[in-house]
This record gives C-alpha cells, sequence and structure tokens, in this order.
C-alpha cells in the first residue's frame, strides 16, 4: 500500500512539474494568487504590456473603420479632418529620432500620461455609443471592451514603471479631456463628427503607444536587436 | 451650290467630332497617392493630366501643410522619387501630425489631400529569399521546403519601430492561381507536399502588423527540385485512386446482392429489407366495388363514415352559411330551428358534436341530420367501429349532462334571469343588425344554448367552443367569427399584481373581491383596450387574470365597434366532480350576492362580482 500510494504521489509530481514547465506553451506563466514573492519579470511585464497596446490599437482601428463606413460617409467628416485631440498638449516625439533620444523613464511617463488621459473619455465614450441611433452591436462592444483593456493596461505599465523607475514616479503628467458635452449634442450631424473625431484621435493614440511600448521593448529588453 | 452645303456640313460634323474626342480625354492633374514605406519618410505622387498649358515643366506645385501651420510650403524634393514626386525626408516627416497636401498651379488647385503618416504605410518587399529542403517522402515523390527571407531593408525592425508581417505566395510554375499562406510574423515559413517533379514559384509581400494593405511583392523565387537532385522523373505518372474499377465492382457486387435477395425464398429476409408497400385501403371496402365501378354501393358505404360526409360538406356549409347570414334575415325568426337543435335529437347530434376537437372545423359543421342518416343507412353500414364510438359519446354526454343539471339546478334561475340583461346590452352593444331578432323569441333557448355549448365545450375538454350565433330553417348552426376580447382597460398595476393562486382550475372569492375593489373605484373608461386579447374570441383562464384585471368598464356606457360582445361563456376544465372552470366573461353584473366556497366559480357568479 505503501508502495502504489509513494509511486501514485510521484507521478502526480512528475505530471504537474510536466504541466507547469511546459516549452512552447503561448500563456504566460501566471503568479499563484494571493502570494507575495512571485514576481513576473519584466520581459514577461512587456510582453503582456505590447500584446494589450496591440490589441487595443487593432481594436481601435476596426471601431473606427466601422464607424466612418456606417455614419460618416457624405457628411464630409475627413474635410475637417485637421482635428485636434485633447493629448496634443502632451508632447510626444513625433518620429524615431525623437522616440531614440528619449530617456526610457520619461518616455513610460509620457505613456503613462497618455493613458491617464483616455480612462475618462473611453468610459464616456462607452456609454454615449449606446445612445446613436441604432448603433452595430459590434462597435457597442468594441467600445466596451477597449475601455476596459485600456485600464488593464494602465495598471500593467503602473507595474512596470514601478521596476523600472529609479526615483519617485511622477503623476503629473495628464490631459484633462471635456468632450463630454460635444458627445450628447442634440444636433446629429454634430454628435457624430465629436465621435468621429474622438474616435479618429483614439486611433493615433493608441497607435502611439503601442510603437512606444515596441521601441521601450527592443531596447530595454532585447538591446535594440529584436 | 447643294453638294458644297453638304460637304459643308459634313465637314463642321467632322470637326465637332474630334473636337468633343479630344474633351473627353482631357484629365485634371491629381494626387494619385502618398505613401511611407518605412514611417520615417514619405512620397506623394501625381498625374499631370493632359491639360494642354502644362506641357511646360514645373507649373505643377506641391504644397503641404501641417495642421498647426498657417502657410502652404512647397515641396523640398521634386527629384528623389522620380519623375511628378515629392519627397519628405525625415526632418520632414512627423508621423502622427495631420498633413494636407495640394496640387496646385499659379492660379488653380487641382486635388487636395489630408492624412497623417501613420495612415498611408506600405512597406517596401522583403529581400534575400531561398529555400532550403526539410524532408522528402518516402516514394520520393513529394517533399517539404523551408522558405526564408528577410525583412525590407529600409524598414527598422530591429529597433522596434515598424512590426511587419508577411504573406507568402506560391504555385507550380505553369499555374495561374497563386496559393496563399496565412500572415505571420516570421520570417520563415514551410511549405509541405509539395511535387518534386514539378517546378514552384514563391513571392512574399509585406504590410504594418494593425494595417489592411499589403506593399509590393518581391522578386519570384524559383523552386527546383531537379537542381538539388531530388527530382524523380520516371515518378510523373502518379499513381490515382482506381476510381473506375470501384464504381464497376460497386454496382456489378449491389445488383448481385439484390437480385439474391428478390429471388431468395426466404420471407423474412425480403420483408426485412424489400418491405411491402401499404396500398391504399378504406376499412369497410371491398376494392373490388372500386375496380367494378358500383359507385352507389360505395358511397352508401362511405356515408357511415362520419369523417367523409364532413368533408363532402364542410368546406361549402361555411360559405352557404355566411352567404344565408346576409341574405335571408326573417329565417332567423323561427326559434323552433333552434328547439330543433336543442331537442332530444341532440343526443344523436353529439356524435357529431362530440368528435374530437380539431382546427379544421368539421365539428362546427356538422349537420344535425347527418346522425338521422347514420341511423337509416346503418343496415348498409358494415362498421361496428363507428357505432361504438358513438355510444361511448352518448354515455360520456349522459354523465355531462347530470353534472351539469346538478350545478344548474343552483344557477340556472341565475343564468335565466342575467340571460336576458346579457342580450339585452349584446344587442345594445352588437353592431349587426342581424342580432337584433333575437331580443324578443330567446331567453330559454339561449339558455339551453349555452349550456349547450358549454356541455360540447365540457365533452371536448378543450378551449375550442364558439358561439352559436345563428341557426338556419335547414337545421345548420351558424357559429359567429371571433370575437374581440371586451377586456377593457390599460392594465390596472393594483389588480395585475394580485397573486391569484392561478392554478388553472379556480381561484378564490377573496381574490377576485380584492381585485375588484382595485378596480371598482377607477374611472370608466370609454376606450377599450385589449389586453390578453384572444384572436379567436375565447378565453382561457390564463388570460383569466388579466381578464379580472381589466374589468371594470361598463359596456352600456361606450358602445363602439370595438365592443366586443361576450354573451358565451364556455366550460375550460372540468373538475369532476367538484368544479368547473368556466372562462370568465368581460360582461360587469349588477351586484348581487355572492355566496360560493372556495372551490369554483362559475360564469355568472363571476360575472355577479365584477363591477
Amino acid at each position: 500500500l505503501l508502495n502504489t500510494s509513494a509511486s501514485l504521489l510521484l507521478v502526480a509530481l512528475l505530471v504537474s512539474h510536466m504541466l507547469l514547465t511546459k516549452e512552447g506553451v503561448t500563456s504566460l506563466p501566471i503568479c499563484p494568487k494571493g502570494s507575495v514573492s512571485c514576481q513576473l519579470s519584466l520581459e514577461e511585464l512587456f510582453d503582456r504590456a505590447v500584446k494589450l497596446s496591440h490589441y487595443i490599437h487593432f481594436l481601435s482601428s476596426e471601431i473606427f473603420n466601422e464607424f466612418d463606413e456606417r455614419y460618416a460617409q457624405g457628411r464630409g467628416f475627413i474635410a475637417k479632418a485637421v482635428n485636434s485631440c485633447h493629448t496634443a498638449s502632451l508632447t510626444t516625439p513625433e518620429d524615431k529620432e525623437q522616440a531614440q533620444q528619449i530617456h526610457h523613464e520619461d518616455l513610460l511617463n509620457l505613456i503613462l500620461g497618455v493613458l491617464r488621459s483616455w480612462n475618462d473619455p473611453l468610459i464616456h465614450l462607452a456609454s454615449e455609443v449606446q445612445r446613436i441611433k441604432e448603433a452595430p452591436e459590434t462597435i457597442l462592444w468594441k467600445a466596451v471592451e477597449i475601455e476596459e483593456q485600456n485600464k488593464r493596461l494602465l495598471e500593467g505599465m503602473e507595474k512596470i514603471v514601478g521596476r523600472v523607475h529609479s526615483g519617485v514616479v511622477e503623476n503629473d503628467i495628464y490631459t484633462p479631456w471635456d468632450g463630454l458635452p460635444s458627445l450628447q449634442l442634440a444636433d446629429e450631424d454634430s454628435r457624430l463628427f465629436a465621435f468621429y473625431n474622438l474616435l479618429h484621435c483614439l486611433r493615433r493614440d493608441s497607435h502611439k503607444i503601442d510603437n512606444y511600448l515596441k521601441v521601450l521593448k527592443c531596447r530595454l529588453i532585447h538591446d535594440n536587436n529584436c | 451650290m447643294d453638294l458644297r452645303h453638304l460637304l459643308f456640313t459634313l465637314a463642321l460634323i467632322c470637326a465637332n467630332d474630334s473636337l468633343s474626342a479630344s474633351d473627353d480625354i482631357l484629365q485634371r492633374p491629381q494626387i494619385s497617392k502618398c505613401r511611407s514605406p518605412e514611417m520615417e519618410t514619405f512620397s506623394c505622387f501625381w498625374t499631370a493630366g493632359n491639360f494642354y498649358n502644362l506641357t511646360v515643366p514645373r507649373i505643377l506645385q506641391l504644397l503641404y501643410k501641417k495642421s498647426n501651420e498657417e502657410d502652404w510650403k512647397e515641396c523640398p524634393d521634386y527629384i528623389t522619387s522620380g519623375q511628378n514626386s515629392c519627397y519628405f525626408n525625415a526632418s520632414y516627416t512627423s508621423v502622427w501630425t495631420p498633413y494636407c497636401v495640394q496640387l496646385a498651379s499659379k492660379k488653380e488647385v487641382y486635388d487636395k489631400k489630408c492624412f497623417s503618416v501613420d495612415e498611408i504605410v506600405l512597406p517596401d518587399p522583403p529581400v534575400h529569399l531561398n529555400w532550403t529542403l526539410l524532408n522528402t517522402s518516402q516514394t520520393g515523390i513529394h517533399g517539404d521546403i523551408q522558405v526564408r527571407w528577410d525583412p525590407p531593408p529600409t524598414a527598422d525592425v530591429r529597433k522596434g519601430w515598424i512590426t511587419l508581417e508577411y504573406e507568402l505566395q506560391y504555385k507550380e510554375v505553369n499555374e495561374t492561381k497563386w496559393n496563399e499562406l496565412k500572415p505571420r510574423l516570421s520570417t520563415m515559413a514551410p511549405l509541405y507536399s509539395l511535387k518534386t517533379a514539378r517546378d514552384y514559384e514563391i513571392r512574399i509581400r509585406s504590410r504594418q502588423r494593425t494595417s489592411e494593405k499589403f506593399g509590393e511583392f518581391s522578386e519570384i523565387l524559383y523552386v527546383s527540385f531537379s537542381q538539388i537532385g531530388i527530382g524523380c522523373d520516371h515518378c510523373t505518372e502518379e499513381v490515382e485512386f482506381p476510381w473506375f474499377l470501384v464504381v464497376v465492382f460497386g454496382v456489378c457486387g449491389l445488383a448481385v446482392t439484390v437480385i439474391s435477395i428478390m429471388l431468395s425464398k426466404q420471407p423474412r429476409l425480403k420483408m426485412l429489407i424489400f418491405p411491402p408497400v401499404p396500398v391504399p385501403k378504406i376499412k369497410g371496402i371491398d376494392p373490388d366495388l372500386l375496380k367494378k365501378g358500383k359507385l352507389d354501393e360505395v358511397n352508401s358505404i362511405l356515408a357511415c363514415h362520419d369523417s367523409y360526409k364532413a368533408q363532402l360538406y364542410c368546406d361549402d356549409l361555411w360559405v352557404e352559411f355566411i352567404e344565408l347570414d346576409i341574405e335571408d334575415p326573417e329565417e332567423k325568426n323561427r326559434a323552433s330551428d333552434t328547439d330543433r337543435l336543442l331537442s332530444e335529437d341532440d343526443l344523436k347530434s353529439h356524435s357529431c358534436l362530440g368528435t374530437k376537437d380539431d382546427d379544421s372545423g368539421r365539428a362546427s359543421c356538422c349537420e344535425p341530420d347527418i346522425p338521422e342518416t347514420d341511423f337509416s343507412a346503418s343496415d348498409t353500414c358494415d362498421a361496428t367501429s363507428d357505432s361504438d364510438q358513438f355510444k361511448k359519446a352518448t354515455e360520456k354526454e349522459e354523465d355531462l349532462l347530470c353534472l351539469e343539471r346538478q350545478d344548474n339546478d343552483e344557477s340556472l334561475p341565475d343564468l335565466a334571469s342575467t340571460d336576458p340583461q346579457h342580450q339585452h346590452r349584446n344587442t345594445e352593444s352588437e353592431n349587426s343588425s342581424v342580432w337584433a331578432p333575437f331580443e324578443d323569441s330567446v331567453e330559454s333557448p339561449h339558455l339551453s344554448v349555452h349550456t349547450q355549448i358549454s356541455n360540447q365545450n365540457s365533452l371536448t375538454s378543450t378551449d375550442f367552443y364558439a358561439q352559436v350565433s345563428d341557426i338556419t330553417p335547414a337545421g345548420r348552426v351558424v357559429l359567429s367569427p371571433g370575437q374581440k376580447s371586451k377586456l377593457g382597460r390599460a392594465q390596472r398595476e393594483g389588480c395585475t399584481e394580485q397573486n391569484f393562486t392561478m392554478d388553472n382550475t379556480y381561484f378564490c372569492e377573496a381574490d377576485v373581491k380584492k381585485c375588484i375593489a382595485v378596480t371598482s373605484q377607477e374611472e370608466n373608461e370609454p376606450r377599450v383596450q385589449e389586453q390578453g386579447y384572444n384572436e379567436d374570441g375565447y378565453f382561457t383562464t390564463e388570460s383569466l387574470t388579466t381578464t379580472v384585471a381589466n374589468l371594470g368598464a361598463p359596456t352600456a356606457a361606450a358602445p363602439s365597434s370595438e365592443m366586443p360582445v361576450a354573451d358565451y361563456t364556455s366550460i375550460h376544465i372540468v373538475q369532476s366532480p367538484q368544479g368547473l372552470v368556466l372562462n370568465a366573461t368581460a360582461l360587469p353584473v349588477p351586484d348581487k350576492e355572492f355566496n360560493v366556497s372556495c372551490g369554483y366559480v362559475s360564469t355568472d357568479q363571476l360575472n355577479k362580482i365584477m363591477p
């Protein structure tokens, strides 16, 4: 009896070991809940952040394209394309040179600032888009999903910043958003243009964040040799 | 002179034609596209069109403006990207800034485009394509290869500034259609099961990962197995599955099997595989009769069957009834018709009425005189099953009559007294003039009609019933089409929230009275709204709750074309021997003493309760 129970235990241990250390699994190792000392490596944190930022940008592209197709045709929104986003006041790198030169801590702070500035607009986007007449289900779902994923990305970035920063974490990079009244205008044309604008800005900013994170990942983790 | 005129007009026409033809070809200059290969620089290209005054070069200018600037600036580099192009190098490029470019001469703006650089990324094609052999199949006919390539040199993938994905396409050399692989991020791809005897072509293109548009294709890579000595020349004839032989042998085998089964002497096997096809057969009729053409005998035999008769007459009956309704109003004055319907002959008629209810309407179509012919034809009738069925029907009928008598002993007087009032209201609110004659003649017959109808319903124990609206001299029953319910008012909150213990058998007086108390105080609405409106004009106990809840609108107050008349009730379920569940009508009844235990409520009693 002892022999069989011992062998069973051994088998169980072996199997669990195999499962836990399986190579080639796409999912990242998970820290068991409640464990204090378990820490994901910086590489894993960046991997997750890049995945999330890519997903958010993908969703933003899709929702913009769908909105454009459905509501913006024939309204000449593109002609008014010289729009300004509420995050324009944040000085972010505009080309590769600037992105190379900026210090990684500053870039991380900027990313955090942009993400925080989008927290509020995304919440209102998710709720106001429901009021658009006959909004397709896909648009509604995507708006909610983007808002959720943005929160998760913000949490992840704060973790990364906590790891990477040597000093005090600055929290003051932030732009408030005052576009809520424009999303609730009575005139349908103006209201739809406000949505178009917001989604256009969202697509642009999500692309920025995705790019910056990839640059940071290649720089910090892979030493500029992705 | 005429000839000259003719020539002149011809010349004019020709000149016109030529001029107009050239007008069609004339095209405006326009910006064809703007493209950035690596998100660091970008170029714009345009077509000059064929305006005659633009043959002088450099008249056309490309002006650009960033979103936060006021002035239009001229293109910094007209040369690097070729003719009719403008190249913006890294110092002029800001990636996420909106740009506007316009194509103009000194006088006129021909075209304008606005974009931002991240939207126009179209990468260059990959370079350095090569392939290696992974393995070959045992027969040497097929082989797997691995294709590798490098990202475009202009794209800075190393520093992560741009992320590319690649799409590989391949085909045999003499094919026309390309096979595509799914876009992938890695710079290598395996191709499986290529034929070593054939040569292949491979090409790859790339795009920025979040874009939709691909860049240009790379140069074509040629794959030839014979070059590395693998090619199998004598393997060109591929062994194909011998479909033809399979089909031939399969058919032969199947034929042999079928024939052997058919010829076999084993009846059981034969029955199993070839079951006998049922031939059409009518009970009690010898097929020989049909063959010999003795239709009279066949008809008489068939007359024993109710269903046959009903089929013969049923559909026509409806039509006749409707017509008679309109055309012969005086026929309905005869009460004898209703008496006839309600007389002792009813027992016989119940075989008809007692047929199982389905939605075919046959039950209502049955003529009272059908059973009589049944009896007369019984001599020739062979079918004993019919008479058995008939007997059963009558037995059931007797039971219910007894039961009904017990209840009606109490309720009959009430019913009688309320009926005239019913009728009175009916005639007031009913639009059809056909009903008017009923006013005088009708008390007891209607009572019995109600009863009979209820009996019928109890017999069938289903929801189906209809109101007898008329009886023709021929003794046919005219049934009225469904009436709208008089479930008057909009839902009253207090009433609908009542938790009637509606287990579909009864509801308590207490509950009903509660509901009444709530609704009685509310004002009468002249407009009748339909709640729980049932198309067929009858109520089920399921709708009873709403019925009860919605009662209260006095019928006399506002007769309108929408005000339905429900002057009948049907028994919904027989809970023998204690109770009958009746469907409530929507007619209110003047207050009377209500004295029944909480076992069941009958219609008239319910009516009494309702204000």
